[in-house]
C-alpha cells in the first residue's frame, strides 16, 4: 500500500505545476485512504497495459487490509495505534494496565479509532495492547461461563 | 482496570457476577455486576448492532398491482423478522464463492397472492414461503408469534389485485441496516438511586416525589439522609433487559453478543501477532501523512504548534513523504486551500 503512494506523489509533482490542481484529485477524506483503489498510478498503467492492470486490480481486492497500524512517531513505550472498523465498542472497553491509555474517534464518518498507550518501563506499548486485548477476552470467557451457570440455575429454579 | 482472572478464584464475589431475575421467550432481565461500565456498555452495543441475523435484502417483483409502490413493499419485506437459528453456518454473501447468491449464503422466499374474492385480502408474513435448499429447516422462515399464526401484515389487496415476488434473504448485522437487529430493545440501567450523580434530574419542587423509583431501586441500598457524596464511587451493578425482535431467543442474543465481542478481540490479537514481526504494525513501511503519534521526548523537527497532530495537507513537518503534502509544499497540492505548504513551522 505504501509504495504506490510515493509514486503517485512523484508523478503528480512532475506532471502538474503547483497552481494547476485538479479538484477531483484532491482527497475527499481528511486522511489519505489506506485501501486506496482510487489512486491510479499513471506510470504503472503505461508499463503494464490493460491486462496487467486487471490482474493488479484483482490482487488488490484480495489483499487483506491491515486493520491495526502503529502511527509514525511512536516510541516503544509510548505509541499511538490506528484501528480500522472499530469504534467505541472496543475503544472504551479496552483498558490495559498502563501509565496512560486513551482512545479517540477522529471523525465519525471514518471507520477509524485511534488508541494512545504509554507504558511504564519494562513493557512496550504493543505488549500492553496485546495484554489488554487478551485480558478483555478472558473477561468475556468468564462472563460467558457465569451467564451459562446463571441460566441453568434459573431454568432449574423455575422448573421446580 | 485489571481484569486478572486469577483473583476471581478466591471468592465468587470478586469476579463478574451474573444474575437472571426474569426470563421468558421474549425477554431476559439480568444483572451483571463486578465489571466496569465500559465492558457492560460494550456488551450492550454489541448486542444491539453486531450480532449477525438474516433479513430480506433483495426483492424481485414480477407482478404488483396493489396500491403500494414496489420499493415500499420491498422495504416492508426487509423489516420482517426471519428465524436466524443456525445463522453461524450461513456465509456472508460477500464472502461466498458464488456469483450473486446461493444456498450457502442466502435463503430464497417467494410470495404470490391474488385477491379473487369480493373482499379485501390481507397478505401476511406467513404467506412468504421459503424455497430451495436451506442450511436447516428453520433458517429464514418468517417469525410468527401471534395466536392466529399470521405474522406481520405486509399489504392488502383489493379484488383482482395481485402480488408476485421473489425475495433473497441474506446475512448481515444491524450496524449496516437496522433490519438485521436481533433485539427489539435493550434496557440498560445502573445506579437506580442516582448516588453517583450521573443524572441531573429535572424537577419542579422535589425530585424524589416527581421521579418514580426504578424497578431496581429496591435492589440497592438507598442513600442515607445527609450522606456525603462519594466522588470515588464507580458504577458496579448493571441491569440489562434484553428483548428479542424474534430472530434469536433472548438468551442466545446475550451469549452471541459475548461471542461477537470475543471474535472482534481474537481478530485483533491475531493481526497484532501476525504482523508485529514483519514491520506491518510498527509503521516502518508507512510514509507519513495522516495522523501521527505525538512526539514523545525529542520532537525532532517539530515546533510547538504541530507537535501533536500533523495533518496530511500541510507538509511542514518532518518526514515529508506524505502522500498529499510533499517537501516544502512543492506538490500539486501545495497551494490548495488544504495546506499552505510553506508555513506551519
Amino acid at each position: 500500500m505504501a509504495k504506490p503512494k510515493v509514486k503517485k506523489d512523484e508523478s503528480a509533482t512532475a506532471a502538474e505545476p503547483a497552481s494547476d490542481v485538479v479538484m477531483d484529485e484532491a482527497p475527499t477524506s481528511h486522511q489519505p485512504e489506506n485501501d486506496d483503489n482510487m489512486s491510479v498510478d499513471p506510470n504503472e498503467n503505461g508499463e503494464e497495459g490493460e491486462e496487467g492492470d486487471e490482474i493488479e486490480d484483482e490482487e488488490e481486492e484480495e489483499e487483506e487490509v491491515q486493520r491495526v497500524r502503529l502511527l509514525p512517531g511512536s516510541t516503544p513505550t509510548a505509541a499511538s495505534f490506528e484501528f480500522l472498523n472499530e469504534g467505541h465498542t472496543l475503544g472504551n472497553a479496552l483498558r490495559p494496565d498502563v501509565e496512560f491509555c486513551a482512545y479517540a474517534i477522529p471523525h465519525p464518518s471514518e471507520n477509524k479509532m485511534n488508541v494512545r498507550i504509554q507504558t511504564f518501563e519494562g513493557t512496550t506499548a504493543i505488549e500492553a495492547l496485546q495484554k489488554g486485548l487478551r485480558d478483555l477476552q478472558e473477561l468475556c470467557d468468564v462472563v460467558t461461563d457465569k451467564f451459562i451457570d446463571a441460566r441453568e440455575r434459573f431454568v432449574a429454579a423455575s422448573a421446580s | 482496570m485489571d481484569y486478572d482472572p486469577m483473583i476471581m478464584d478466591d471468592a465468587e464475589a470478586l469476579g463478574p457476577v451474573v444474575k437472571i431475575s426474569q426470563a421468558d421467550s421474549v425477554r431476559v432481565k439480568w444483572e451483571l455486576s463486578n465489571t466496569d461500565i465500559s465492558f457492560a456498555n460494550s456488551l450492550r452495543r454489541v448486542m444491539l448492532a453486531e450480532i449477525p441475523t438474516i433479513a430480506i435484502d433483495l426483492v424481485e417483483i414480477e407482478e404488483n398491482s396493489s396500491v403500494l409502490a414496489d420499493e415500499f413493499i420491498a422495504h416492508r419485506l426487509g423489516l420482517i423478522p426471519l428465524n436466524a437459528e443456525g445463522i453461524d453456518s450461513l456465509l456472508y454473501s460477500r464472502d461466498c464463492d458464488c456469483d450473486g447468491c446461493c444456498e450457502h449464503c442466502s435463503v430464497r422466499l417467494i410470495l404470490h397472492a391474488k385477491c379473487t374474492g369480493d373482499e379485501n385480502m390481507h397478505v401476511f408474513a406467513r404467506d412468504l414461503v421459503p424455497t430451495g435448499d436451506r442450511i436447516n429447516q428453520v433458517l429464514g422462515t418468517p417469525i410468527i408469534n401471534d395466536s392466529e399464526g399470521l405474522g406481520p401484515l405486509i399489504l392488502k389487496l383489493r379484488p383482482g389485485q395481485e402480488i408476485k415476488l421473489e425475495c433473497i434473504a441474506k446475512k448481515g448485522i444491524a450496524k449496516e441496516h437496522a433490519k438485521w437487529a436481533p433485539s427489539a430493545a435493550i434496557g440498560f440501567e445502573y445506579d437506580p438511586h442516582n448516588k453517583l450523580h450521573h443524572l441531573d434530574l429535572w424537577y419542579e419542587s422535589d425530585p424524589k416525589a416527581e421521579w418514580p423509583p426504578s424497578e431496581y431501586a429496591a435492589w440497592e441500598e438507598p442513600p442515607q439522609e445527609g450522606e456525603p457524596f462519594d466522588y470515588d464511587a464507580v458504577p458496579n451493578r448493571f441491569y440489562f433487559n434484553v428483548e428479542t425482535a424474534g430472530p434469536l431467543p433472548p438468551d442466545v442474543i446475550i451469549s452471541e453478543g459475548i461471542k461477537v465481542l470475543q471474535q472482534k478481540l481474537a481478530g485483533l490479537i491475531h493481526e497484532l501477532a501476525d504482523e508485529g514481526g514483519d514491520g506491518g504494525v510498527n509503521g516502518d513501511g508507512y510514509n507519513g501523512g495522516g495522523p501521527r503519534s505525538p512526539e514523545y521526548g525529542a520532537g525532532a523537527g517539530m515546533d510547538g504548534f504541530n507537535g501533536g497532530y500533523t495533518t496530511p495537507f500541510g507538509g511542514a513537518a518532518a518526514g515529508n513523504q506524505s502522500a498529499w503534502g510533499g517537501a516544502g509544499g512543492a506538490t500539486a497540492y501545495g497551494t490548495t486551500p488544504y495546506g499552505a505548504g510553506s508555513s506551519w513551522s
